[in-house]
């Protein structure tokens, strides 16, 4: 479970996120959703562990600070950086030892394939594109078999095929009971996905809604309606959950 | 652990690895090799003449560089910007459940090889220059490859670390860093006050008692003088408080908790560096890591259509710069012009070299030791540059016309200092000036012929092959010409010859550049 509690943050004078409370249970995808300059990407940083910040967050009840949370909790930036003098491979070795995680050849080779990497493995990060990098950090963070991930636009910069696997993969962490969190724009992408939603807009939650509240309502639908903002018909709700 | 020195071992491993694949690296070691043996030699010269080759005079040089070094860093730490860490760092490192004081000493870590290395030609050149015993020498690099980096790790723990440190106490350190400055000048003032200025009274000032007794700073500048002059009391009970200093600030290092709060001012940092990484790739030169580019309001008005709306542009860039055109390269000119001029004044010029001295300096400086390409470098990689309806010849010229008036100027700031010195004729100075201008558009257009007609056949190794390649010839051809020149006439028709020649190359590399810009656009 990933818990947020109270979360403020300051940059000099400007409140960026302001008493932001929100849980996502375990076995459940959470979406959060929020125009650009909500507060989302400090939400996330936060939530990373690479930001101050004012208030909590624990992963599986531990505070996200702790090495123990560290250990359980994967992270998949929105913008992907490789280290220039490291191979694929190398990557996902360095992962391994630093999460200490026991996984064996077969495992890697077979996660790998997936994103379609094993005939790039040998490549340096400063050869890949951008696409490339997208699924080389998406597979860095399955190798840790978390408890805990956050994906921040995780399909931008993929193929249909590696969106195709990344739905499947997110689905079947679902299923072991994985929490996820997404913070995406793609909101088609996402559909299916999604247990619960969080709407942020100017450093706060306007709302949380669960797919049994919403029902068939399309998410890009309920988006314009909380946040009052582009063509969505209908007054700006506030609150669900 | 395991995992961070897994990192720092395959790291290294693949750089090297590249870096030897590159033929520039192997041309660059040549060039280092010629420092490496050059310098010593006329170093032991010029600290014989000051009767500075002996450990006293080593003391001396250590002890004025650990006035800015040791509080240099100090105020890097406390203000969180010592460390530097990529955006891969960011993404792989700091998340993981990796102690973020081992993340602390792993940045620190990265340059050790290199300091080892840098450390230990240091020692070498040392014993040689300076006459200093073999075995102090080893005790001092000993000693500066263990106690003193576990100080600064310490240090470097402690402050960046802090996570209860406020901006308030930061800025303390920092002002205490300077006061630490403050105190070596003052007790420098006094000295000069007390005995006058001269080479004997700084010696003294830079070995007085008085200089070890400053905390920090002074007590390791008493270290040196108890390994390298031997024991005296000041100098023992200084290196006494050095050592307990250590071994508080490694206790005191330890023992603090640090969560990683440091990660946020790390990234901003990470930014800044990769910014200016960036730029460097593009061939700017204006960006410096940590200072924000102050742009300020300007306004241009257009003149002409089509390509010549690039030239427009790039003046109302230099005009919002705070240096206009102005740059890294212009203090580089200024400051090899007035080295020439003041060496031929001490030295009472170059016997039978002095018509070749700036001819030559201006072809090393222009084409070994400026490695940036200018605003051009960016223009080949703005999709604009090829978007724009008008031919070639027209956007090649525009694009790099600013970078033609630049080297001007700056070949008038680098011939000027010796042409008055040396008391050069009206019309060699104004051929040497057109000759500065000349070599830079060859540089600038062998640049741009290696980046669009070989660049995406050969990769980089090629690149910087062909690069050479074409360098080479033209300076040999250069060359040629401006001694056939001087053996017809002396020095006017050797740079005539020379310029002529060089106008040819710019023809020819124009014409093929245009070709290649005409190839860039239509087929790629």
């Amino acid at each position: 479970m990933l818990e947020v509690i109270g979360l403020s943050k300051k940059y000099g004078k400007f409140l960026a996120v302001d008493q932001v409370s929100f849980q996502v249970p375990d076995g459940t995808v959470g979406i959060l959703l929020g125009p650009n300059g909500a507060g989302k990407s400090t939400v996330i940083k936060s939530i990373a562990g690479l930001l101050k910040y004012k208030g909590e967050i624990r992963i599986q009840g531990i505070g996200s600070k702790e090495l123990e949370a560290r250990r359980i909790f994967a992270y998949v930036p929105e913008m992907p950086s490789m280290y220039e003098s490291l191979t694929v491979r190398e990557h996902m070795e360095f992962i391994r030892r630093a999460y200490n995680v026991d996984t064996s050849e077969e495992e890697l080779e077979a996660l790998m394939g997936r994103f379609e990497l094993l005939d790039k493995q040998d490549k340096l990060g400063n050869e890949l594109s951008k696409g490339m990098m997208q699924k080389v950090s998406i597979c860095c963070a399955l190798l840790i078999k978390p408890q805990v991930i956050l994906l921040d636009e995780p399909m931008v910069g993929l193929d249909p095929a590696a969106i195709k696997e990344l739905k499947q993969v997110v689905l079947e962490m679902k299923a072991q009971g994985v929490t996820v969190l997404i913070s995406t724009h793609m909101l088609e992408m996402v559909k299916e996905l999604w247990d619960v939603t969080f709407v942020m807009n100017q450093g706060h939650i306007l709302g949380s809604y669960t797919r049994e509240q919403v029902g068939n309502e399309d998410l890009e639908e309920l988006f314009f309606q909380v946040t009052g903002t582009g063509s969505g018909p209908g007054d700006p709700r506030q609150g669900g959950q | 652990m395991y995992a961070l020195f897994y990192l720092y071992r395959r790291s290294f491993r693949n750089r090297m690895r590249t870096v030897l694949k590159k033929p520039i690296t192997y041309f660059y070691l040549v060039i280092l090799l010629f420092y490496v043996t050059a310098v010593p030699y006329s170093f032991r010269a010029m600290f014989r003449e000051w009767h500075m080759d002996s450990p006293e005079g080593m003391t001396a040089v250590f002890t004025l560089f650990s006035f800015w070094i040791i509080p240099g860093n100090l105020i890097a730490y406390a203000r969180r910007k010592g460390l530097i860490y990529r955006h891969s760092d960011i993404h792989f490192l700091f998340p993981a459940p990796v102690g973020p004081k081992l993340i602390l000493l792993y940045a620190h870590a990265r340059n050790l090889i290199m300091t080892v290395l840098l450390n230990l030609i240091l020692a070498v050149l040392c014993i040689y220059i300076f006459r200093v015993d073999g075995w102090r020498m080893t005790l001092y690099f000993l000693f500066s490859l263990g106690v003193e980096n576990l100080l600064e790790a310490g240090i470097m723990i402690l402050m960046y670390g802090s996570e209860r440190m406020d901006d308030r106490s930061r800025g303390l350190v920092v002002k205490a860093a300077y006061a630490l400055i403050g105190v070596f000048v003052l007790l420098g003032v006094l000295a000069y006050l007390r005995n006058g200025l001269s080479f004997d009274t700084v010696l003294a000032y830079l070995n007085s008692d008085y200089v070890q007794m400053v905390p920090l700073v002074g007590w390791y500048i008493a270290v040196l003088h108890l390994l390298f002059l031997g024991p005296s009391p000041v100098n023992v009970v200084c290196s006494i408080l050095y050592f307990l200093l250590v071994a508080a600030v490694t206790t005191a290092s330890v023992r603090m908790r640090c969560t990683g709060e440091y990660f946020e001012d790390a990234e901003k940092f990470a930014d800044d560096y990769e910014e200016v990484l960036a730029s460097r790739r593009q061939g700017r030169a204006d960006v410096r890591l940590g200072k924000k580019r102050k742009l300020s309001k300007a306004s241009v008005a257009y003149h002409g259509r089509g390509a010549a709306a690039i030239f427009y542009r790039q003046l109302l860039e230099y005009k919002k710069n705070r240096f206009f055109i102005f740059d890294m390269n212009t203090l580089v000119s200024l400051g090899a012009g007035i080295g020439i001029a003041w060496l031929y004044r001490s030295e009472g010029g170059f016997g039978s070299f002095n018509d070749f001295i700036v001819p030559a300096a201006m072809a090393y400086l222009i084409f070994i030791f400026s490695a940036y390409k200018g605003k051009w470098g960016k223009e080949m990689l703005s999709p604009y540059t090829f978007l724009i309806p008008d031919n070639p010849f027209r956007k090649l010229i525009f694009a790099t016309a600013m970078q033609h008036i630049q080297a001007l100027v700056n070949g008038v700031i680098f011939v000027l200092p010796p042409a008055l010195v040396m008391r050069m004729p009206l019309s060699t100075t104004v051929l040497s000036v057109l000759g500065y201008v000349m070599l830079s558009a060859c540089k600038l257009y062998i640049l741009t012929v290696t980046e669009v007609a070989v660049g995406d056949v050969l990769g980089n190794v090629g690149k910087q092959f062909f690069q050479l390649l074409v360098q080479g010839l033209v300076i040999l051809a250069a060359v040629f010409a401006a001694v056939l020149g001087f053996m017809l006439g002396g020095i006017n028709p050797a740079y005539g010859l020379m310029i002529l020649i060089l106008a040819g190359a710019v023809a020819i590399l124009v014409t093929i550049s245009t070709l290649c810009f005409y190839r860039m656009e239509t087929v790629k």
